[in-house]
């Protein structure tokens, strides 16, 4: 078991400085000067030059790269060309907003999926499979641009229960807070809860087609007994997969949501930072991207161990 | 916790809010000891890069700084003229080299310190020493020396009628205290405006009211400025009171909002202008005949009502008609047939093709283009939109790697700033590679003639050449357009999109 934990996470800090290459390259090599889209359209010569010089950027790539890999494993990820903030400041000071929807839109996708997947799978070609199966097409195929107005039209104009738009830190107001979540994490939810819901449906009929749940039925065990025990157990495991993916995915910011919502999170930057070609937030932000999907990588994989002791054989 | 609870009890009860205005010039119960984010609250599209005046050009910055820092001289309500600020009164010297700034007195930075000539002559050397954005505008200024205390010297490598509109035209020539952290200037401000800087996040800024202001005070305690990109997230906050002023008004409600009792709407005739370029230096658009062709197809006002619906107007010229330096110069009237006879006179047989660059960082540019591709099929030409990022499109704009682009100008005072860097041979802003001799003649004169209709009559000129070159392809002036609370008093949409609260007073 710790041979198994020791042995993932090497490989991912590996992995980790692989990708730490990959994104410096990419951002680099893509069309773009960050010192013309500073200084707009009007500017001469002597300016560029030395807003150049001031950034850095008539260094060499590979100094360049050196110098931000050999400070970032300090933790200094270098100061935004943008802004002039850290880049540690910028992604920190947006971290409580991603969490908080990050976190509630995975609970609402599980408060959906988990009841209507199950039972889906449990009546399958029922009236509610079939209104299953719709809900979560439709949560599926509208754009949470459209879903984010629609919301925002009826519960924040109409009805006025929620604020149009906006983030609230916890520190400060916790039931702003609480209202200032809802229908960011309702549109988000929504669609990641359609996408656990069909796989949660999946897996658990093949659970219940399952010759050992057969075998449970068979020696008289009750059909609630057979269910916690024998077939959702089982069926967890592909979930755990899918709900780790989600959840990167969530945290790695959700740059339509985001804009829609005003919502302050990591999603805006990344997108500032690739308008503006801010070459170290972006390089920082991919990396805490990369770095959070490892992650939870890790925690899944880890996690199969506990539920299947089969695996870390 | 602050700032949520002001904007409910806003919301909730605009009798308290009442009960502390009597509308205009305002003095609210307990100045000064009163919450520092009081009340107003603009929703504003994007959120500022930085806060150093002399570094940034992004206009989410501006529209804070407007509030924070004064310039020497500024532009009237209006944009016509150029007014007393930190500068009460000024002469010229004879030659026209010298310029002599009075400084107003009792003005104090947000730090208590009293604001001097050190203070001018510093911020000016910042930005041309160190090359700051702003430092082509003071191409002309060979040395700024405080005479006294409260008198500033501009001396002049030639005459520069335009020199005012150039040192106060907008905030990015904003005076900052001598010896100020520099570093700290990206993130804080110390300027000598009507608002200090308070906080900011990464959702929105916090001004608070100066009591040392040198103007009339404030008639708000603060003006938090909120960054709502969807422009129906913003309506929606506004019609339910959660912000009281945005500019984020989509185009295509304009007409529909003017109608609405639930909003006030405010929109005038700004002095940005949209264009088409064609490279003067690629065949064939290096062919006169040919950009006059397609300057004959185009239809500018089909243009103008896809890209900005009711909010813009059509113009052959690049000044906008409620404009002192406006001239009634429009030669080309759509006729698809004269358009082919001047094709075929400059020889282009067979069918043409022309890369259109555009940006979806303006997507009125977008919009625009596929119109004009239309516009231009019957004369065989086809349009191939080019859609870029905007770092990818500035780029080829740089190295010339285009046959033609669509893109605008904005925040022009001074006819200098609409015509001298695009139409010159080899000017700073020339990317598409124009020359006639005979316009920067007439600009060479027109920088340096004192004489204001003297001055207009050689503008108008080089513009008429312009024009019948098509230099630039001029397409259309658009409206500023921004809608508040009604019965919010003391605020004046300007065309020159300075966002200024200083006399804002919420309804009573």
């Amino acid at each position: 078991m710790t041979g198994f934990a020791l042995r993932r996470t090497l490989q991912s800090v590996v992995v980790l400085l692989g990708v730490s290459v990959a994104v410096f390259a990419l951002v680099h090599l893509v069309d773009g000067d960050p010192v013309r889209l500073a200084l707009g359209t009007r500017f001469d010569q002597a300016t560029y030059d030395a807003l150049r010089e001031r950034s850095g950027l008539d260094q060499p790539l590979a100094v360049q790269y050196a110098q931000w890999i050999s400070s970032a494993v300090t933790g200094d990820l270098g100061v935004s060309f943008r802004s002039g903030d850290p880049v540690t400041v910028l992604i920190l000071e947006r971290l409580p907003a991603t969490l908080s929807l990050a976190g509630a839109s995975i609970l609402v996708a599980l408060l959906i999926a988990l009841p209507l997947g199950t039972v889906s799978a449990l009546r399958p070609r029922s009236l509610l499979d079939g209104l299953g199966t719709v809900v979560s097409q439709v949560g599926i195929s509208v754009p949470e641009f459209w879903m984010g107005i629609m919301l925002i039209l009826l519960f924040a104009g109409t009805l006025g229960w929620f604020p149009a738009s906006g983030y609230v830190p916890l520190s400060e107001d916790p039931a702003g807070w609480a209202r200032s979540l809802v229908l960011p994490a309702v549109t988000t939810g929504l669609v990641s809860g359609s996408v656990l819901t069909r796989f949660t449906r999946s897996s658990v009929l093949e659970a219940l087609g399952a010759e050992h749940v057969r075998t449970a039925r068979a020696k008289g065990l009750g059909p609630r007994a057979v269910l916690n025990w024998h077939v959702l157990r089982n069926a967890l495991l592909p979930l755990v997969t899918v709900t780790g993916v989600q959840l990167a995915y969530l945290l790695s910011g959700v740059v339509v949501v985001e804009i829609v919502f005003a919502w302050p999170g990591l999603g805006q930057l990344a997108l500032q930072a690739v308008q503006a070609r801010d070459y170290p937030v972006l390089q920082g932000a991919v990396l805490l991207f990369a770095f959070v999907f490892l992650l939870l990588n890790l925690v899944v994989d880890l996690l199969y161990t506990k539920l299947d002791p089969r695996i870390s054989a | 916790m602050r700032r949520r609870t002001i904007i409910t009890s806003l919301a909730a009860s605009p009798l308290v809010v009442a009960g502390c205005s009597t509308g205009e010039g305002v003095d609210a119960p307990g100045t000064g000891g009163g919450d520092a984010q009081g009340g107003f609250v603009a929703a504003t599209s994007a959120q500022p890069d930085q806060f150093d005046p002399h570094k940034t050009t992004a206009y989410a910055s501006f529209q804070v700084l407007e509030n924070v820092y004064d310039t020497l001289v500024e532009p009237s309500a209006d944009g016509e003229e150029m007014q007393p600020s930190l500068a009460a009164e000024w002469t010229t010297g004879p030659d026209g080299l010298t310029w002599t700034f009075t400084l107003r007195e009792g003005v104090t930075f947000h730090d208590g310190s009293p604001f001097d000539a050190e203070d001018v002559v510093f911020s000016f050397r910042r930005i041309i020493d160190q090359q700051l954005a702003n430092a082509y505008r003071l191409a002309t200024v060979t040395d700024v020396r405080a005479q006294d205390p409260r008198t500033v010297v501009f001396t002049l490598s030639e005459p520069t009628p335009a020199l005012l509109s150039q040192i106060g035209g907008f905030k990015g020539l904003a005076i900052v205290p001598a010896g100020v952290d520099e570093a700290s200037l990206t993130t804080s401000a110390v300027g000598t405006g009507p608002f200090t800087l308070v906080s900011s996040s990464a959702s929105e800024v916090s001004l608070s009211r100066y009591d040392g202001y040198w103007g009339e005070a404030p008639g708000v305690e603060g003006v938090t400025f909120r960054f709502i990109t969807e422009p129906a997230a913003a309506m929606t906050a506004l019609t339910g009171d959660q912000v009281q002023w945005t500019d984020n008004v989509p185009p295509q409600q304009v007409s529909d909002l003017a109608g609405d009792e639930q909003v006030e709407l405010g929109q005038v005739a700004s002095v940005d202008y949209w264009y088409l370029a064609m490279n003067c230096a690629k065949a064939p658009f290096s062919d006169r005949d040919v950009r006059r062709a397609i300057a004959t197809a185009v239809d500018r006002a089909a243009v103008t009502t896809a890209a900005r619906y009711e909010a813009a107007r059509p113009n052959q010229t690049a000044v906008p008609e409620d404009s002192f330096w406006y001239h009634d110069y429009a030669p080309f009237s759509v006729d698809v047939d004269e358009a082919k006879r001047l094709l075929e006179g400059a020889g282009v047989s067979g069918p043409l093709t022309m890369g259109l660059m555009v940006t979806p960082e303006y997507p009125e540019t977008v919009t625009a283009a596929q119109v004009i591709a239309s516009q231009l099929e019957p004369l065989g030409i086809t349009v191939q939109i080019q859609t870029e990022d905007f770092a990818t499109w500035l780029d080829r704009q740089g190295r010339g790697d285009f046959d033609a682009f669509l893109l605008g100008w904005l925040g022009n005072l001074d006819p200098f700033d609409y015509y001298d860097g695009q139409h010159r041979t080899g000017g700073s802003n020339n990317y598409h590679g124009y020359s006639n001799p005979a316009v920067d003649d007439l600009l060479d004169r027109a920088a340096v003639a004192t004489d204001r209709d003297g001055r207009k009559a050689l503008y108008d000129q080089a513009a008429e050449l312009i024009v019948d070159d098509v230099s630039y392809l001029y397409l259309y002036n658009p409206d500023v357009v921004q809608a508040w609370t009604p019965g919010l008093t003391g605020y004046e949409v300007r065309p020159d999109k300075a966002v200024d609260f200083d006399s804002v007073a919420l309804p009573s």
